[in-house]
């Protein structure tokens, strides 16, 4: 990855942070697209190139897919969908992001606080995902308020 | 003449005083009688036509390029969802074909809450049990996942336990409801519900040929009979449906009465199971909805309106072509099927998808969803309304639960035959559950050895001590104080409770004096674990398991500490998830979704989580869960084939009056339970009666199986440390150093105070000897 491509993700990322100051049910995500699509897709090495697991990458997809249902207006749907990811890979965090996501449009505040934690510990290796698990947790917090 | 005139002017008279105002007085009577009949088919049709069972299903299968399956299991699941295995290459929906290293698989229309697919023609090509890949044969292009559709588990039959798919008159094509017409009532749209002209060509007809070969009555008339009269044949019911159809015609339009018939007539048995309506008859006959039907099956569907189970083709194929046939030729006299066509049509064979009649399929686990749908539904809602409940049940896994238990038990008492009982309620008995701990999905519930016998589920009714199963409830309570490496005595101690002596004993003899809190897990030693709960407290312990959402309260009890208390175990199930889910307790979920009959969201059921203990905490105790099978009591999972890592803990109370095991893996967590309902002796271990039907499970499940192990959360350090003392080891100078998991605020600070000075100490020793030589 480039280190222009790179300061814009950044830019674009604490642009899209700013954005989304606010409180639900506003859903921001880091990226349409998933750290392992843009490796698979790009072919680029990153620091640190791990070939993701056939599961990670079959978990990858329902994110996807539950992602596109969240972006729609429909959290009940899309919760299913990232429930059903997390069965086939428990250690992809971005469902667990997500899944707060879709709890804190449903205005489920005490879900949203469990899923968020689970995301920061499934996300504590990748400094982007865990930026946006962190925004995700002030906004839980003003939204409980 | 004159007297001839007066007779006829009398006859008049008479005619006009007495039969007119009978004409009249049996004119009105008749209408007021149409009117009441009127009101009856206008209730009928106007609340619900029909009871539709409500049908549940499992949850999807999903299947991924480098997932490893059971092929077995695989195609097992593929007869059961309706595919039929064929040796060309599939070129309709539902067909496969098997080859050495692929199978080519043409995909039913997928449609659940949400997503609809078509069928596509795909080939899964296997590496061994490996999904080498999965390509769609339609563009060549590769498909990351793909899903299987739900399979029906069962139908909540009322009493008529009938099957029907409704379908509108606009789905049905022209040639079928040809077919139908042409079959049973040819003038259906120029009569009025009852056809003088047919029933007199079925009186020539049958005079001809001696026999019943047609019946007059229309399909209005068939209608009638079927939807509001009894079947007996009597002059007054034959005058009720003359009445009715004509009442009907006037109130329908025709269009609408052939629709009504189409979704009533009976054209078939599944078993036990009734096939009613042309909507299901598509599928039972032909594995394909109604709008897709060729004109040959619909003449096939429509040659089984006389006599559904005599011309079915599953039970003799060549009578029923020729009642085919007979049906084509009724079709061609009318001109509703053309000369080429018939030639065709006349010559093809009879062909049926074929269907397997289950028994009851997860009944336990039904039961438990029925329990909570009555919730909602009555039992009467729930056989009529057509709903369609989606939940969380695995087939596959059901299945090898089930065989796995029921192998195991029968092994059990091949072993020692006084366990074998011949009376069916008092056999040994077992039961199964299995989650996947991060989300509550109940894969599968096996309550019991045979649900006819017994319908009582040992999952979530029994409540059963779970002896050492427990244990791991008190190691938890005491990791703010304790460590893995700290030492507990193995010593025998006797302890007054309410004034009562209890002596505790080990299971099995243990030579050390002093054992770690790691090894006491791993080994299951009593004294060691109620030394452990007496310097950690009852009352904790006791608070600390009420967290784990137990649904009887756990007392403080000093034999707590040894699980002597009862349980349910679905409750133990899901209290072991949240060590297995960074201690996060999610609540057992089995019902996912219901729906109307429109597809209508009506209830959705999501996992429900709460945290109970610190991921770090979870993650330690997992660690010396994962001794017990490495090095302790259940080791001997590894010789039955489970080299990957397993969390896990036996369980065996007093008297052998229960067996447990309880395993899991970041992705599956199963507990297994056998006992006597009675609580007799099954005069063997956790170890020996439980987990070889936990491991025989697993083994046949490698979808589940990742091989992976929890990640390492904050809040947990590594250290090395001394396995005599449980302090920080001292380099050269311990001799038994071992690497530890501690809390990151519960690390040893101090080193080892045993070999701390055992240089020095061995130096003084040199000196003294060699001073007591002098």
């Amino acid at each position: 990855m480039s280190n222009s491509f790179k300061s814009l993700l950044i830019f674009c990322i604490g642009g899209l942070g700013f954005v989304v100051w606010g409180c639900a049910p506003v859903i921001s995500i880091p990226s349409s697209q998933t750290r392992w699509n843009r490796d698979i897709q790009t072919g680029e090495i990153g620091s640190a190139p791990e070939k993701p697991s056939p599961r990670a990458v079959a978990s990858l997809q329902l994110t996807d897919q539950g992602r596109r249902l969240l972006e729609n207006g429909n959290p009940d749907d899309a919760i299913g969908v990232f429930e059903q990811a997390i069965n086939i890979d428990p250690t992809n965090g971005q469902n667990y992001y997500y899944l707060s996501e879709a709890w804190l449009v449903k205005e489920n505040i005490v879900q949203a606080v469990e899923f968020n934690r689970l995301a920061a510990i499934y996300l504590e290796d990748d400094e982007e995902w865990l930026n946006q698990v962190m925004l995700q947790k002030e906004r839980i917090i003003r939204c409980s308020r | 003449m004159v007297k001839k005139k007066r007779s006829i002017s009398v006859k008049l008279r008479w005619m006009l005083k007495w039969f007119l105002p009978a004409v009249l007085i049996m004119g009105g009577g008749m209408l007021l009688y149409c009117l009441y009949l009127s009101s009856q088919i206008d209730e009928r049709f106007s609340g619900r036509r029909w009871s539709i069972p409500s049908r549940v299903f499992s949850d999807v299968t999903i299947l991924y390029p480098g997932q490893k399956v059971n092929r077995t299991l695989f195609y097992e699941k593929l007869h059961r969802l309706g595919y039929r295995e064929v040796f060309h290459e599939p070129h309709s929906k539902g067909e496969f074909r098997t080859l050495a290293a692929w199978v080519e698989l043409f995909l039913h229309d997928f449609e659940v809450p949400s997503r609809r697919r078509e069928g596509i023609c795909v080939k899964i090509s296997f590496v061994e049990d490996l999904i080498e890949s999965i390509i769609n044969l339609n563009n060549g292009e590769p498909i990351p996942i793909l899903e299987l559709e739900p399979e029906e588990v069962m139908l909540f039959f009322g009493h008529d336990r009938e099957r029907r798919r409704l379908v509108s008159i606009d789905q049905v094509p022209q040639h079928v409801i040809y077919a139908i017409l042409a079959a049973e009532d040819s003038r259906f749209y120029q009569h009025r519900g009852l056809d003088p002209l047919g029933i007199l060509r079925a009186l020539y007809t049958n005079l001809r040929h001696a026999s019943i070969r047609q019946g007059g009555s229309t399909i209005t008339q068939q209608l009638a009979k079927n939807y509001f009269l009894t079947p007996e044949r009597t002059f007054f019911r034959k005058l009720k449906e003359l009445f009715m159809s004509l009442t009907m015609e006037i109130m329908y339009e025709k269009n609408e009465i052939l629709e009504i018939y189409l979704n009533e007539i009976y054209l078939g048995q599944k078993a036990s199971e009734a096939i009613n309506g042309i909507g299901e008859a598509s599928f039972f006959y032909f594995d394909k909805p109604v709008e897709k039907l060729s004109q040959i099956e619909g003449a096939t569907i429509a040659c089984l309106i006389r006599g559904p189970n005599y011309y079915s083709p599953y039970v003799d194929k060549r009578r029923c072509k020729k009642r085919r046939n007979l049906v084509l030729y009724a079709m061609k006299d009318k001109g509703w099927i053309l000369d080429e066509e018939l030639g065709t049509a006349l010559l093809a064979p009879v062909k049926a998808v074929g269907y397997e009649s289950y028994s009851k399929k997860a009944p336990y686990f039904i039961d438990y969803l029925a329990y909570q749908l009555t919730m909602f539904y009555s039992p009467q809602d729930l056989s009529s309304l057509g709903l369609s409940i989606y939940t969380t049940l695995d087939t596959q896994v059901q299945m090898e639960a089930e065989k796995a238990l029921q192998k195991g038990l029968v092994r059990l008492e091949k072993s020692n035959l006084t366990l074998n009982h011949q009376d069916p309620k008092k056999k040994l008995q077992g039961a199964v559950i299995v989650i996947q701990p991060k989300t509550g999905y109940i894969l599968a519930m096996v309550g019991g050895r045979n649900h006819s016998v017994s319908q009582f589920n040992r999952i979530t009714q029994a409540r059963r001590q779970p002896g050492s199963a427990f244990k791991p409830f008190v190691y938890v309570s005491g990791l703010d104080k304790f460590t893995p490496a700290s030492i507990l005595s193995n010593e025998t101690e006797t302890y007054e409770v309410d004034g009562t002596i209890w002596e505790p004993q080990n299971y099995a003899p243990v030579s050390e004096k002093k054992v770690s809190v790691r090894s006491a897990l791993a080994k299951s030693i009593n004294l060691a674990t109620v030394d452990l709960a007496m310097r950690i407290g009852l009352d904790h312990i006791a608070a600390t398991a009420n967290l784990f959402g137990f649904s009887i309260p756990a007392n403080p009890y000093p034999s707590l500490s040894l699980g002597a208390y009862e349980v349910i175990p679905l409750n133990l199930a899901r209290a072991y998830c949240a060590f297995a889910a960074d201690g996060v307790l999610s609540f057992p979920l089995s019902l996912k979704k219901v729906l109307d009959e429109n597809g209508k969201m009506l209830e959705q059921r999501h996992t429900s989580i709460k945290r109970v203990i610190s991921p770090a905490k979870a993650f330690i105790i997992s660690s010396m869960l994962r001794s017990v099978v490495d090095e302790g009591t259940a080791r001997s999972l590894k010789d039955m084939g489970i080299l990957f890592p397993v969390g896990g803990k036996t369980g065996t109370t007093n008297k052998y009056k229960d067996a447990w095991f309880v395993g899991y893996t970041p992705d599956i967590l199963a507990l297994v339970w056998v006992g006597f309902d009675d609580g007799s002796s099954i005069h063997a271990s956790g170890a020996r009666a439980a987990l070889p039907i936990w491991a025989e499970l697993i083994s046949n499940l490698p979808q589940f199986v990742s091989g992976n192990w929890f990640k390492e959360p904050s809040g947990v350090v590594k250290r090395t440390v001394c396995s005599e003392s449980g302090q920080l080891a001292i380099k050269n100078r311990c001799p038994h150093q071992v690497e530890e998991y501690f809390l990151a605020d519960n690390v040893p600070l101090d080193y080892c105070p045993i070999h701390r000075w055992a240089q020095f100490r061995h130096m003084i020793k040199g000196v003294k000897d060699f001073v007591k030589q002098f």
